[in-house]
Parts: C-alpha cells; structure tokens; sequence
C-alpha cells in the first residue's frame, strides 16, 4: 500500500472526510453509474488524486455494474451453484435478455452478478432491488415482480449452554471493568483461552493482540473483518445481525487489551441487513454506555464505526480490508509489516474475523479453562458455529464444538440430504479449502485433521455437492471465481488463475502435467492465500474425482 | 548480522531484505516489479528464493533478513516457479518484448521457452501518442506497478494509477484520459523504470 497514499487519507480522516470509495458509492447508488465527474468529486472530497480514485472505480464489483431502474442481482456464488448448476443465471439472462453486468437499452432493468447473497440455507438467492428472495421459485417471482424477503435459516447450538447464538449482554466487559481487570491481565487470559482465528488462517487471537499491543503508535485500531466472502458461508452474517452486540463487546474488549480507542467493522455489501444491525446495536450501546467516553465511569473510552465494502473478495485479506477500508482499491499488501505493526491509517491494528471476536465476551466473563471446556478432548478449544447449504434437509447455522465427525454433522444435525439425495462431496470452509469426498465424511471436524485431508476448517460452512453434480462443472464453477476475484496484483494469481479457468473452459481435454505445473505456480508463488488456496480443491478433484475431469 | 547465499557470506544492516543480501554476495535473483528506488512490492514473485528452514520458497525482495540466515537463490522449486511465471508474463503479451527490455533480458537468462499456459493476450489499443514527450501501449503493460510508484514515490505527482483486477489489470494516466490530460509533468521517472516498453519516452524533434 502506497505510504504517501495512506497519509493522505489519514489526514483527511482526521477531518472527517468521507472516502473515495463512499462518495463513488454514493454516485453509483444515486445514478446508476460512474462519470468523471463523480470521480473528480470523490477526488475534491477525499483529497485523494484523481488518478488514484479512477484506479479504485474500476477495481470494485458494486461500481462497475450498471444498474437500470430496477437493479436485479443475482446470486452465483457454489450454493446456489449446487443448487441449480447456474440455471438459474441462464434463466434470468434470457428472460431479460441481457447478460451479467449489463443494462437494458431502455435502462428499466440491468442484471447484475453477485458472489453469495449469504442465503445458501434456501438457495439459489436473487436480491431485486431491496429485496433478497430465496427458494426454489425464485426466479418465477422475480419475472412476475413478486419477490418477498427469504426466509432466515435455522440458528441453534447443540451445547449444554449456547455461547455464540446467545444474544451479548456485555457481561465480559462488565466483569473486566467492575473487577479492574488490567489490560495485560486480560490479554493474558485470551492468550491462554487460544482462539484459534475463525476467519481461515486460525491464527491465535492472543498472539496477535500481543503484537498490537507491544506496537508504538499514537492510536491504535481494532477491525473486525465482516467480508465474510467465502460462497457458501453465512455465519459472520448472522453474528452481526442477530448478536451484534456480542461483536461489539469482543471489539471493546480487545481495544481494551491492546489499548486502541476506535474500531471499525467492514461489512460486505452483499448483506445490507448487517450495517442497520449492527449500527442499531452500536447505538444502543452508546446509550447504555458500553460505547463512547468513560465506559460506565472506567475511563475506558471506545467506539464504532461500520463501512460497508463494494463488491471484492479478496477484500476479506487482512490487507486488503484495510486498503478497503480507506477508501483505496482492495488489493493485497506484502507483509511485513504487518497490521499489528502498521496497519489503519498506518498504526497498529487488530484484524480479527467477526466470530473470533464473538468468542472473546466469552472468555472475559467466564475464563479461558471454562472456554476450553466447550469442546472437550479436541485439539482446538471454544465452539464453532458451522452452516450447510441448500442441499441439506435440515439447512441452517449450528453451533458445535470442535473434533465432532463430520458425518455427524451432515447426517445427524442436518438431517442429510433432502430428496433422497447422497453427498457426493464436501466443500468446507470456502473456496480455497480442499474438497472432501463423501468417503472420507468420517473426518473429524477440526483444524489439523481436516487439514491432513487437503483441507480447510476456513469460516466453517459446510456445502455438499450431490449426486448429480458433475466435478468438472465444479472446477470449471471454482476456477471461474477464483479468476473473477484475482486481485490483480501479483502476477501467479491475475495470469495464471485466467490460464487455469480457461484450461477448463468448453470440453477439451485438460492436460494433467500442465494443470500440475500451474497449480504449483500458484500455490508457492502467489502472494496470498486467494491464488496460495485456489488451486486446493483443484488438487483434491484431481486426487478424488480424476475420471470426471476430462483430463489428458 | 550475516547472512550466507549460496555459501557467501556477507554482512548486512538491520531491515536489509534478502535481495539486498544476494546483491551484496554478487548472485542475481531475477526481478521484474522490483526498483531499487522504490520501496518493493512484493508482485512480480520471479525473485523467489531457498531460505534455510522455509519449507516453501520466499521473495527475496521483501523478507527481511535475520542473522545467520542461509539462501539458496537457485533453489529448484524457487526457479521453477520463478521461471513459470516469467513464462506466463510473456504469454499476456501480444507480441514478444523487445529485446533491449528488462522483461526479455530476465527472461532470456532464465531460459524461459514456449508458453505452457497460451491463452487470451491483453487487447491491443491505439497507442497513446497525445503528450509530446512519452507515449503509452497498454497492450504491453505487465501490471508491476513500478511506473505508479515512481510517479507516487520519486516524483510525488499521483498521475498514474493501477486500474481494474485480475487479468484485466493495467495501468492509466488521471481519469484514463492520457499522460497530456492528466496530472503528469513530463518528469519521465515512469518511462526509465518501465520494464516492458509500455511507457516509452518519445521526442517530438526529428
């Protein structure tokens, strides 16, 4: 990231300018598209240079399409790739016809694509409008204009006492403050509860605050990661819109171990439910007095803010979130240094995920044995919420504890499939984590055993292609993403995931020794785990389903 | 603190990457998005190198160094993969770089051959010949950033800008509008680090 760019926006914050990528927001939502004249606006208003601010109009999904009088967005992210194998898309670029990202002449309608509604519990899912409609009929209603919103998913724990699908009570920063906790005192104890980061990488939330807190700086920032991209995956999305507070409370408390005085929450936008949630609940907290100066008289002063994102998913990249989050195009930054050292505006900074975050209430109030005790004898400690797609009988989020077989969660707790439909495979925990194939279902859910099968706990939502689906049609679907969402940045990823999704593209034979080459390529070259993890459930399609793929 | 590459050993400051380190010991790791007057980038990744106790490869370009580390800048799997993307570089192209490039001179010692991966080549636009002094081939941009840093890091001047993502990545002057309308003050700092002859510096005398 652009040193001299960063100081720019920094100082512009300061003032409380709005950024780039808000006032081009703004313009798109107002008009329907971007003119140069929108961009000069946004430029005069963020005080960023012109050139810069038509780099970060041509990067983000939600600028780039142009929306007619009626915006339908439709939902292409693997859930609902399962669920129809796309005929949904084709439906409504015929009906309309018009294709992805395209507006009728007479501007009364555009279709545009979006990469997961967060509806996968009753997919294929379409947003007309303001509405999100989801369901089998869904494209029935969305020609006849009827669409209604979707119905929610099912949203339970299977522990003794729920934790995470508990609404917060602030009860862990109230324990800390009345107690007169010491910051240290309480970094010390989620250090010892091990939160595992629940975003993907599970890297320990302990370790990172440490390293925010031994950071110098003037202020320092918390940030929860709501660009809860990963399709298929709709977890963060419920925590921020039926337990907001909890989030909140878990980014204070962090603030509080770290000694940061502002947060910020990025949510996606493809979840306009979660900002008004989550805003709602920040104010609340305002007037209850767990956000704001002299926290219920400690002196303990913190506060919110939610951004709301336009349409990347390499945006949920630590680095990229910030750029993201000032206004800049979303692309990766090499680290060192990292957010801890140099992060927001340039000072440390704490990226948590949302549920990591969610865990932390928790552990204040409680401590981090009883935090152990919620998954007993497994590797890794505190509960996981998990979700399953359409394809479930029984869809929906769940919270589980860790090391359970993942058989039981998919045949136990979601009942199976429905209409007498068998697993053919599993993807968990988003795109680039491995495919497990319905043989292996015995796996336990956890970390480093799913790891040892080539893949990924990632977010925790559990998609299972069924039966019928063709795994060339699921690489082909995957590749096709990967490629859409390259940053741009470093070159494996923005050449070699266009060469990998065109390899698979019509019915060509696919040679075996080449795709290898490339996979390769892209898993040690590429500078993040976007290009670093596509290649993952590739190399387990090859390892499982090597028949299907057409291959030379 | 001392570093070896290659069985050299060399001393290097505190904050010296790896890529410093192999200058210092005489061994060429082959860069493309790197310029010693501009902070690295990290985006090119042909700098890939063996670092001791590293099961995969680094770039060399921003790891830093750490005493007593040992670096292998001929690493096989750093050099395959190093070489591999080289190789997909030249396939985005339209037409080969010339040769008097930093792109066909990196790839000529890498022993780059035929395009495992061909495919789809950035599309050729009209070449932008508004300004009197530099000219413009989006066609043949690699995306490596080095000419908008220079304008952002050497000249301060923030005319250029990385546009779009993924394969559609390239690089444009102000609103798209050329190096003439833009904020550009004809400084050339672009045209010198251009590794490609995307940016070329032109004169308007015969």
């Amino acid at each position: 990231m652009s040193r001299n760019l960063v100081e720019l926006v920094r100082r512009h914050h300061a003032l409380d300018a709005p950024t780039a990528l808000d006032v081009l927001k703004q313009a798109v939502e107002l008009r329907g598209e971007l003119t140069d004249a929108d961009r000069r606006e946004a430029a005069a208003r963020s005080g960023l240079p012109e050139a810069t601010v038509h780099g970060v109009s041509t990067f983000y999904d939600d600028l780039l399409q142009p929306r007619g009088a009626r915006h339908v967005r439709v939902c292409t992210g693997t859930a609902c790739f399962a669920a129809t194998g796309d005929a949904h898309v084709d439906a409504l670029r015929s009906a309309f016809g018009i294709e992805l990202g395209e507006r009728s002449e007479d501007g009364s309608v555009s279709l545009a694509e979006t990469v997961c509604l967060g509806f996968c519990h009753s997919s294929p899912a379409v947003r007309d409008g303001d509405t999100i409609d989801a369901g089998p009929d869904v494209v029935a209603r969305v020609l006849a204009g009827t669409c209604v919103a979707a119905p929610e998913p099912a949203w339970e724990s299977t522990l003794a006492e729920p934790v995470l699908t508990r609404p917060g009570d602030w009860s862990g920063l109230a324990r800390v403050l009345d107690e007169g906790v010491a910051p240290e005192a309480l970094l010390e104890e989620v250090t010892a509860a091990e939160i595992r980061g629940r975003g993907g990488a599970g890297f320990p939330a302990g370790v990172k605050w440490g390293f925010a807190r031994a950071s110098e700086g003037d202020e320092k920032f918390i940030v929860a990661n709501g660009d809860e991209g990963d399709p298929g995956s709709y977890i963060d999305k419920y925590l921020m819109e039926r337990t907001p507070e909890r989030l909140l409370e878990g980014m204070a408390l962090a603030a509080y171990a770290v000694g940061a005085s502002h947060g910020f929450v990025l949510v996606r936008s493809e979840y306009p439910l979660s900002k008004p949630a989550l805003e709602q609940a920040a104010s609340a907290a305002r007037s209850d007095g767990w956000l704001g100066e002299d926290i219920h008289g400690s002196g303990f002063a913190f506060d919110v803010t939610v951004v709301e994102g336009a349409g990347s998913y390499v945006v949920g990249e630590e680095t990229a979130l910030l750029a993201c989050l000032q206004g800049l195009r979303g692309t990766v930054s090499a680290r060192p240094p990292f957010p801890a050292q140099s992060g927001l505006h340039g000072m440390p900074t704490v990226v948590n995920n949302v549920e990591t975050l969610c865990n932390v209430p928790f552990v204040a109030a409680r401590g981090a044995d009883a935090y152990r005790a919620l998954s007993p004898g497994a590797a890794t400690s505190g509960s996981k919420l998990v979700c399953f797609n359409e394809r479930f009988a029984r869809p929906g989020v769940y919270e589980v504890s860790f090391g359970v077989s993942t058989r039981w969660l998919c045949e136990e707790l979601a009942g199976g499939l429905r209409e007498g439909r068998t697993i053919k495979a599993l993807q968990i925990g988003g795109p680039l984590g491995g495919i497990l194939p319905a043989a292996r279902l015995d796996t336990p859910f956890d970390f480093d055993a799913l790891a040892a099968e080539g893949c990924m706990l990632g977010h925790g939502g559990i998609l299972a292609f069924d039966d019928r689906t063709s795994m060339r049609d699921v690489a082909r679907h995957l590749l096709r993403f990967g490629a859409h969402e390259s940053c741009g940045k470093c070159f494996p990823c923005r050449i070699g995931l266009q060469r990998a999704q065109a390899m698979f593209t019509g019915d060509a034979p696919v040679e075996r020794e080449r795709l290898e080459q490339l996979l390769e390529t892209l898993e040690l070259g590429s500078l993040c785990a976007h290009g670093g993890g596509m290649p993952a459930p590739i190399r387990s399609l090859l390892k499982w389903f090597p028949d299907e793929l057409g291959l030379a | 603190m001392r570093v070896a590459v290659d069985g050299i050993d060399v001393e290097v400051a505190d904050g010296a990457t790896v890529l410093d380190a192999a200058g210092a010991a005489g061994r060429w790791v082959p860069t493309l998005c790197f310029d010693e007057r501009q902070a690295p980038f990290g985006a090119c990744r042909a700098c890939l190198v063996g670092v001791e106790g590293s099961a995969a490869p680094l770039p060399a370009c921003t790891t830093p160094c750490r005493d007593g580390m040992a670096v292998a800048t001929e690493d096989p799997a750093a050099r395959r993969v190093a070489t591999a993307v080289v190789e997909l570089v030249l396939s985005e192209l339209p037409e080969p770089p010339a040769s008097h490039t930093e792109l066909a001179q990196v790839a000529d010692r890498l022993g780059v051959g035929e395009p495992r991966w061909p495919g789809e080549v950035h599309p050729k636009v009209e070449a932008d010949t508004r300004h009197p002094y530099l000219a413009f081939r989006h066609e043949l941009c690699i995306s490596c950033g080095r000419c908008v840093r220079a304008c952002d890091e050497l000249q301060g001047t923030f005319a250029l800008t990385a546009t779009g993502r993924g394969f559609g990545a390239n690089v444009a002057a102000g609103l798209d509008e050329g190096f003439r309308a833009s904020a550009c003050v004809s400084c050339g700092a672009c045209a010198d680090t251009c590794p490609t002859d995307a940016i070329t510096e032109v004169s308007l005398l015969p």
